[in-house]
């Protein structure tokens, strides 16, 4: 039986399931962005005033739990279909901050080869003065097992 | 050309690539850096190999991380405001990487530019496509 995309929104959609917190390495940061082929001041210089984690850093982030407890099994293997960052304000190291994460999107797409189930799992992260800084979203793909 | 304002965008404007290092190396350090840095997916193709993978990979965030460095070459003065990222088939780490980002929409009074990104490996083949919007100085 196919699961029931519309259900699973009513019941599963901007929901918090997963609350974590970081404090982002400065090194690490760097390191990041450098790999990257990043070139700017303010991404690869912890000494520069406005210093600050660049976007694939902030989609590096990942939830303590990828889905919520009681989310269904859809039997195929999870891959990772993708990152989309919105940057609200700049990313800061060193300082405390907080990641709320629920699913934002459920959508499924059909094909020759089956159905694929998308699942968007929204990170919004917060500096430790309750400001949000940026959204993380990451798309799950998984291959719908037919039974 | 550097761009510096709103002004000197250009619809339909490609920028211009750099040749992103996808080197064991390189892509082990990142792995490192965000924390996947365990097991041999990003550092040895043998044993990525033994994972069933085509050989040791570029991690996805990484390509995003080549596409928004190019967006900042292309102008300094850019702020990447959102950038998505679709993973449409894996990236071998030691194979080149064509990185490609074009001008599909500009907002002169906003400052707002809107691109079209893409990561082609060796065979012309599609590994990342995306979109990203930026924003500009407008004076």
């Amino acid at each position: 039986m196919q699961a029931d995309i519309e259900e699973m929104k009513s019941k599963y959609l901007n929901l918090e399931f997963d609350r974590k917190d970081f404090v982002l390495d400065p090194e690490r940061v760097v390191t990041v962005a450098r790999m990257s082929g990043e070139i700017l001041p303010q991404f690869c210089d912890t000494g520069h005033p406005d210093f600050q984690a660049s976007p694939a850093f902030i989609a590096s982030l990942s939830a303590g739990r990828h889905l919520p407890i009681d989310f269904p099994k859809l039997g195929g293997i999870p891959m990772d279909g993708g990152k989309a960052v919105t940057c609200l304000r700049p990313v800061r190291t060193g300082e405390p901050l907080t990641g709320r994460t629920h699913l934002h999107d459920i959508y499924d797409k059909s094909g020759r080869s089956g159905r694929m189930i998308f699942l968007v799992s929204r990170m919004e992260i917060f500096d430790s003065r309750g400001e949000q800084v940026a959204i993380s979203d990451s798309r799950m793909v998984v291959r719908e097992r037919s039974s | 050309m550097t761009v510096s304002t709103i002004a000197d965008v250009e619809f339909g404007a490609e920028l211009e690539p750099f040749e992103p290092d996808t080197s064991l190396n390189a892509t082990s350090t990142f792995a490192d850096a965000v924390g996947w840095g365990l097991g041999g997916r990003f550092r040895n193709h043998e044993a990525a190999k033994k994972e069933g993978l085509p050989g040791a990979l570029v991690p996805g965030i990484m390509a995003m991380g080549f596409l928004t460095s190019m967006i900042h070459r292309w102008s300094p003065a850019a702020r990447v405001e959102y950038v998505d990222t679709v993973f449409r088939a894996p990236m071998i780490a030691d194979e080149p990487l064509t990185i490609s980002a074009v001008v599909t929409d500009v907002d002169e009074e906003s400052g707002m530019v809107q691109l079209d990104l893409t990561v082609k490996n060796a065979a012309n083949e599609t590994r990342v496509f995306g979109t990203a919007n930026v924003r500009l100085p407008t004076a």
